[in-house]
């Protein structure tokens, strides 16, 4: 605030330079007066009346030329995700260019425009932004509010992603591993109760691979390959541009919104809390998470209690804006003591921990998968599975499951390498039978709502988050989705089993066919 | 040759980078409380970009509209400048010169798409609106706003040639208007408009006439001349002739007194 | 010295009421001339013309036309039965425009740079006409007064003066009849956003009539004030005559507004019961038709209440026209609102403060009533109301 003020004062007083005192002179000059008075200097009228500010160099030059990159991506005044400060945007283009070029929404659409800003909420754009014009929606107010109200009951779930970024908010360096730090911080904040994505992790793999399964054989009639449906950008992106292919998307929610859902009806009804009374909390490394939040049918509590304006997720933060928090309270996050997370819906196994690195879903799958079809623990290459490893765009795999034959995989993030994949499946060649999409180049580690540890982010620590996790994992007690004993608990006192009613009801979804506000592009 | 802008209202994303390049090369404000919403013009917003909320073909679209001040053919605002601070250069833009300007606010009144804006928080206002950046129109480079324009929704060039891309294009695809505004509204303007909706639903004002406006003031102003001389001629004559009258009056009345 | 009582200002209540609003005026203009137009009035992007422009220029102008009038009925036309109200007419005129190129300078934003219209000539415009001619009938009307006032000082300049009248009266008459029609020219170039009611290509005619008739009017009302102030019998028979310029002149305006009504068609909107509707009609029914009716029946002409109805109605008309054409016509395409800030009211209302004063102390010093020696005293507890100017009366 005092900052603008002074800002603003300086300005306030035009500075004296040599060339405006010479102009001056020149002015109080016989000939300068005659012709001023009358009006008569008619060149010195366009000068003055030009403007005389700053543009990027990319912007001048005779004539219009093309520029290699040019304005910036539209941003809808109403995006749950992002907002952007006109103040401090410089028009350097890079949010075109990554919106463009690495998401390809951008200039992928035809116009006239139909009534929608396409934008998948992905927020890669924030972290490309050199100036920090673009940000993600500010959420935490609406927290801090939750949490000074002695009636409401506030849990909080984090991702697997942000335990291996929040440290370098903190000044740690890149990956590095805080995840009980994190809990401590978010109790110190004053939640009531911190659970763990991962466990819903864990909890979409039980559920997404007996789906797969179930298309594999035939049980149920949906074509394959099944694509993953755990990252929101990549949904929306889908829905606007391929919406054709949706039968192909996975009918499990993505973790997030199935610990909603089970915060207000599983953990409601075992702590006895009336759901209307909890406030769901999640905390993400991803700016389309608030975008999923509030979708329309992401309302299983409320049908579940039969009760109006229940919503699974009540406020979505991103790294960022945790981080903002913590620092906002004096809490400086390295010195923390660890602390675990709460039980019940706190448990998660290595292989929900990998859901953070691209590649991570597709193995944690295939690894409780083959445990499903052939009831044995998978081989030792199944748990090191490293062809769906890395930051190659798109990535193979064929595995030998015995009683099924050869399963074949892919696995591609960001959105640029998807179109590749999805046009291979529009065209009838894709030989797979399972598919990993994640919208954000390196997976969620590198996701629109992470700390801008490097801008444009790095492969440098996109690789160094990825390598933490994968080292969790291989620490992990558990490392199979399947093993995870509050997920079985779950499953025994309420779901009773992957793709039961119930299970279907809170746990599964639909989509929405955007294609109408794309226009086909037109010369 | 006069310059000018097509907007194709069909080609704009509504991203705004042409209200931030007016900001930033003509040392725009913000506005500190409300710094990401289009308020429309002001002082400090040359132009805006407004989005409209309408129907095609029964369907729900946004189209969104560019708006700054036209640079008419004629410019009312010229006209009705009494002190000339107005003028409209050669190459098209309409340009304000503050060491002329009186403040006396008769160009905001004139304005048929009331344009100018002023500085009224400040003890010697100035008026405000877009110059159509007439420095880097000078050296042959477009508008800033033109130049950082990325979805082609602008293109700056001679007034006749963007006519003639503007007559292509609303002939070539049906799905166009078959009107060019700015072609002949208020005479014509430098800036001009084609769009897949009609104009009317986007907020221009087409009940405009096609008379460039200073016509209307010079056609009583030519008359000007006539009327002070004639009515001058016929004042003198009258009292020169009422004055006579009555000194003979006088004159014939003074003997009988005597 | 001996002149030291050739001087006389006598205060009473009223004008220390009349001294205090000046001061106030005085001080709320500097502090404007300091501070801005946007601290000092409501005025904004919508409304850029506000009640400096409108009431005090606009409506001034046209109610100082008695001057003009009065001078082309006595000194050109040589009409010699008006020449007792002549010298007071063209005082209030001289107020009135000064008054008027003070609220000018209150309202433009620049006004040290006033003076650049004589340099810089944007001779388009109408404005620039309005300007010249304002200025220059003020010097003029400055020079008229010059022969008033040589009488008492400076006396032997008297004979130049006497003898430059001649030219400065047709003058006088020849450059308000340029910038009275020019103010309703001004308005011209609002085609399409000043409402078909009001906007015509005739604008420039029916302002010019309008401060000619208003003339007439606005000195039957200072000659009634005047009278009774003084306890003499007002020359109801010069003002009956007077009052038959205007009425004529009235009758030939109303036919020119329907002829031009219904030449372009806006007949109906007369009666569309909206708010332009009814302003129209209350404009010209009170201003027009009944003033025409009272002139023209020779029982309420010849009355004192008819005269004083005829003139007020005549001069209330004249300023509900011009508020509407700067207001009311103009509101539907400007949008936004506007309402005269405090400052606005308060500076209005000192400038006529300040030309109520101004002529107070000149009527008394020099000679400008019929029948009212200069050097008597004046009747202290009345007085107020003999000087009555334009602008009082309008507000």
């Amino acid at each position: 605030m005092d900052d603008h003020v002074k800002e603003d004062e300086q300005q306030l007083y035009k500075k004296v330079t040599r060339r405006s005192f010479l102009k001056m002179m020149g002015g109080l000059g016989l000939a300068g007066i005659t012709m001023s008075l009358a009006g008569c200097s008619n060149s010195s009228m366009v000068e003055q009346a030009g403007g005389d500010g700053w543009l990027p160099q990319q912007y001048q030059g005779r004539g219009t030329w093309p520029a290699q990159v040019r304005g910036r991506v539209p941003i809808d005044p109403d995006n749950p995700s992002i907002t952007r400060d006109d103040q401090k945007c410089i028009l350097c283009g890079q949010c075109m260019e990554v919106c463009n070029n690495i998401q390809t929404v951008a200039g992928h659409y035809g116009l006239p425009l139909a009534n929608d800003v396409i934008c998948v909420n992905c927020g890669q754009c924030t972290l490309w932004c050199p100036t920090s014009a673009i940000t993600e929606r500010d959420d935490t107010q609406k927290v801090l509010q939750a949490i000074q109200d002695p009636n409401k009951h506030v849990v909080v779930q984090t991702a697997p992603a942000t335990r291996v970024a929040l440290g370098e908010e903190f000044g740690l360096p890149p990956g590095t591993w805080v995840v009980g730090q994190q809990v401590a911080a978010l109790k110190r904040l004053g939640f009531d109760a911190v659970f763990d994505t991962n466990f819903t992790a864990d909890l979409t793999i039980m559920e997404e691979a007996t789906e797969l399964i179930k298309r594999i054989t035939g049980d149920i009639i949906k074509p394959l390959p099944q694509f993953t449906s755990c990252s929101p950008g990549w949904v929306k992106f889908c829905e606007y541009f391929y919406p054709d292919l949706l039968p192909h998307m996975s009918s499990c929610k993505s973790p997030q919104q199935m610990l909603g859902a089970l915060a207000k009806t599983y953990y409601a009804k075992a702590k006895n809390i009336k759901p209307e009374n909890i406030v769901s909390v999640s905390i993400m490394p991803c700016t389309a998470k608030k975008f999923e939040m509030q979708r329309p049918e992401m309302i299983s509590s409320a049908h579940y209690w039969n009760k109006k304006g229940l919503q699974d997720v009540d406020v979505v933060l991103t790294t960022r804006e945790l981080a903002r928090m913590i620092k906002q309270q004096h809490i400086d996050l390295s010195k923390l003591p660890e602390q675990k997370y709460d039980s019940m819906l706190g448990e998660g196994t290595g292989a929900a921990i990998i859901f953070g690195a691209t590649g991570g879903v597709m193995e944690a799958a295939v690894r409780t998968a083959y445990y499903f079809i052939t009831q044995q623990q998978p081989p030792a290459n199944l748990l090191n599975l490293t062809p769906v490893r890395g930051l190659d765009g798109v990535k193979e795999a064929a595995l030998d499951v015995p009683g099924v034959g050869t399963v074949k995989v892919a696995v591609c993030h960001g959105l640029s390498n998807a179109r590749q994949v999805l046009e291979a499946v529009r065209q009838g060649n894709a030989p797979w039978h399972f598919v990993e999409f994640m919208s954000c180049p390196g997976g969620c580690i590198s996701g629109g709502g992470q700390p801008r540890s490097a801008v444009p982010p790095s492969d440098e620590i996109r690789m160094a988050r990825i390598n933490s996790l994968y080292q969790a994992d291989v620490q992990a007690p558990r490392r199979e989705s399947h093993e995870n004993a509050e997920v079985l608990a779950l499953y025994q006192d309420f779901l009773q089993h992957p793709m039961s009613e119930l299970s279907e009801e809170l746990l599964h979804t639909e989509y929405t066919d955007r294609g109408k506000k794309v226009r086909e592009i037109t010369a | 040759m006069s310059k000018g802008v097509l907007v194709d209202i069909t080609r704009c994303i509504g991203c705004g980078s042409c209200t931030v390049a007016c900001k930033m090369w003509n040392n725009l404000q913000y506005n500190q409380t409300a710094p990401d919403k289009g308020s429309g013009l002001n002082a400090e917003n040359w132009t805006a970009v407004n989005r409209v909320q309408t129907e095609k073909n029964n369907e729900p679209v946004w189209r969104f509209v560019k708006y700054q001040c036209l640079h008419c053919e004629e410019p009312a605002c010229a006209s009705a400048c009494f002190s000339k601070a107005i003028k409209k250069t050669k190459d098209g833009p309409v340009v304000y010169d503050v060491n002329l300007c009186v403040g006396c606010r008769y160009c905001m009144l004139a304005c048929p798409f009331n344009v100018p804006k002023y500085e009224w928080n400040k003890t010697f206002p100035q008026v405000r609106k877009c110059q159509m950046c007439a420095g880097r129109v000078q050296t042959g480079e477009s508008p800033a706003c033109v130049s950082v324009c990325p979805a082609g929704a602008l293109t700056f060039g001679d007034r006749n040639s963007l006519l003639a891309i503007a007559r292509e294009k609303i002939n070539s695809d049906s799905s166009y208007i078959k009107q060019i505004y700015g072609e002949k509204e208020a005479g014509g303007t430098s800036w001009l408009y084609i769009s897949d909706v009609p104009f009317e639903t986007l907020g221009f004002r087409t009940n405009i006439t096609t008379t460039p406006l200073p016509h209307y003031t010079e056609s009583i102003l030519s008359l000007t001349p006539a009327v002070a001389l004639g009515w001058g001629a016929l004042l003198t004559g009258m009292y020169v002739y009422n004055h006579r009258r009555n000194e003979i009056a006088r004159e014939e009345k003074e003997p009988g007194d005597e | 010295m001996a002149d030291k009582d050739k001087w006389r200002f006598t205060m009473t209540p009223t004008r220390y009421v009349l001294l205090v609003l000046s001061l106030v005026g005085v001080l709320l203009m500097v502090y404007r001339l300091a501070s801005g137009l946007g601290s000092a009035t409501n005025l904004n992007d919508q409304w850029p013309w506000g009640m400096w422009i409108g009431f005090d220029v606009l409506t001034g102008v046209a109610l100082a036309g008695g001057g003009y009038s009065t001078a082309l009925l006595v000194h050109v036309l040589g009409i010699k039965k008006f020449t007792p109200i002549a010298r007071s007419a063209m005082l209030t005129s001289l107020i009135g425009y000064l008054l008027v190129m003070a609220g000018l300078f209150m309202d433009i934003g620049r006004w040290f740079n006033f003076w650049r219209p004589f340099v810089s000539w944007g001779y388009h415009s109408v404005l620039f006409e309005v300007f010249w001619c304002v200025s220059l009938y003020t010097l003029v009307q400055l020079l008229e007064f010059g022969e008033v006032a040589t009488e008492k000082v400076q006396k032997g300049w008297h004979k130049l003066f006497k003898k430059a009248l001649p030219a400065l009266l047709i003058i006088g008459v020849l450059l308000p009849t340029l910038h009275q029609s020019s103010l309703g020219s001004l308005y011209v170039i609002e085609v399409g956003k000043l409402h078909p009611l009001w906007w015509s290509m005739m604008l420039p005619v029916f302002f010019l009539m309008s401060s000619f008739f208003v003339g007439p009017a606005m000195v039957t009302v200072e000659t009634m004030l005047g009278a009774r102030a003084h306890g003499h019998k007002p020359d109801i028979s010069v003002l009956q005559s007077l009052i038959k310029v205007s009425g004529y002149l009235m009758l030939v305006y109303l036919v020119l507004k329907v002829v031009d009504l219904s030449y372009r068609g806006a007949t109906s909107l007369v009666f569309m019961g909206n708010l332009e509707g009814n302003m129209f009609l209350l404009e010209m029914v009170l201003g027009i038709i009944i003033p025409i009716v009272i002139c023209f029946t020779p029982n309420l002409r010849s009355s004192v209440g008819g005269l004083v109805t005829f003139g007020v109605l005549v001069v209330a008309g004249v300023i509900i026209n011009r508020m509407n054409v700067v207001f009311t016509g103009m509101a539907d395409f400007m949008g936004g609102s506007y309402f005269p800030s405090a400052i606005e009211w308060l500076v209005s209302i000192g400038l006529i403060a300040i030309g109520v004063l101004g002529y107070l102390f000149i009527v008394e010093n020099f000679n400008i009533l019929p029948n009212h020696k200069h050097d008597q005293a004046p009747n202290l507890n009345n007085s107020i109301n003999t000087s009555t100017s334009s602008i009082e009366l309008s507000n």
